[in-house]
């Protein structure tokens, strides 16, 4: 090889991987504006809307048990790994900081995993006898989905939390 | 292993107006139905459905499960130790089955 074909060889590559690079960049920012929130962020921002209703079995979980009413994002919180391995055993804290009097508590606190065969994976109802909601259980997750966690109020405000959890092994059959 | 075996765990020292954690645990299959086994048969469904939570003779919580709890369920939460009772689980799974477990609440003494 010759020196003139090194160097064009050299440039050639240099100029490729210039050309990757900025097609990397551009990638990487041009999907920040492009793809919907769902694909890019787990965890939502405040102001952020709640991740759309996946399918109908869900939308008639949100119609029987909260007739429409909207839902604050907010005052939950939801601790669950981002990246479940075991879908039998998914760890779940849900945490609140909504009060807990005999005027004003927390009367029903939802589980729903979108994509479970059953997205209503459970409901716990509470009296003012409980303290502050922190609860922790294990669930099961079929896939990848959006776990909403949404505290009823017994005056009827509705508030939640939402975060996606990536899991690899099926739990659910 | 016993289907419906609970244990119960409470702080050891509890005094009144206490925030306590209740952990509870309970033995069971909660199958989901989806799954078979080594000879390609359904698994049936079987879990709990109906969690009854009392402290003496009130109820203090209800839980509403399904199969998505996983095998074993444990549950853990924050109760305000105001008074002594018996604190009692009542389980019901989807065959009728009832299990339940009981701890005794009581203040320390001094």
């Amino acid at each position: 090889m010759t020196d003139q074909n090194e160097n064009g060889r050299r440039r050639f590559l240099q100029a490729v991987g210039a050309l990757g690079l900025a097609a990397a960049v551009e990638g990487v920012s041009g999907a920040r504006k492009a793809l919907p929130a769902m694909t890019r962020v787990t965890r939502l921002a405040v102001g952020d809307d709640p991740p759309p209703i996946p399918n109908e079995i869900v939308a008639k979980i949100y119609q029987d048990r909260f007739q429409g009413r909207a839902i604050t994002t907010g005052h939950v919180t939801l601790d669950i790994p981002l990246m479940a391995e075991d879908g039998r055993y998914v760890p779940v804290i849900v945490e609140s900081d909504l009060p807990m009097t005999a005027q004003q508590y927390v009367k029903s606190l939802f589980l729903i995993v979108d994509h479970n065969p059953d997205p209503l994976v459970t409901a716990f109802h509470f009296t003012p006898a409980l303290g502050p909601v922190n609860l922790q259980t294990r669930i099961k997750m079929k896939r990848t989905s959006w776990i909403r966690g949404i505290a009823e109020l017994n005056t009827g405000e509705l508030y939640a939390s939402y975060l996606k959890v990536e899991t690899t092994l099926n739990g659910c059959g | 292993m016993e289907t419906g075996k609970t244990k119960i765990v409470l702080p050891p020292r509890i005094q009144r107006g206490d925030v306590i954690r209740v952990q509870v645990a309970v033995q069971h299959p909660m199958d989901t139905g989806f799954f078979r086994d080594a000879n390609a048969e359904i698994i049936p469904p079987w879990f709990i459905k109906d969690v009854q939570v009392t402290l003496g003779d009130e109820e203090i919580a209800r839980f509403e499960w399904t199969s998505g709890i996983s095998k074993d369920p444990i549950v853990s939460f924050q109760l305000k130790a105001e008074k002594e009772g018996a604190l009692t689980f009542l389980w019901t799974d989807n065959r009728g089955g009832k299990y339940s477990g009981t701890a005794e609440l009581k203040f320390a003494t001094a």
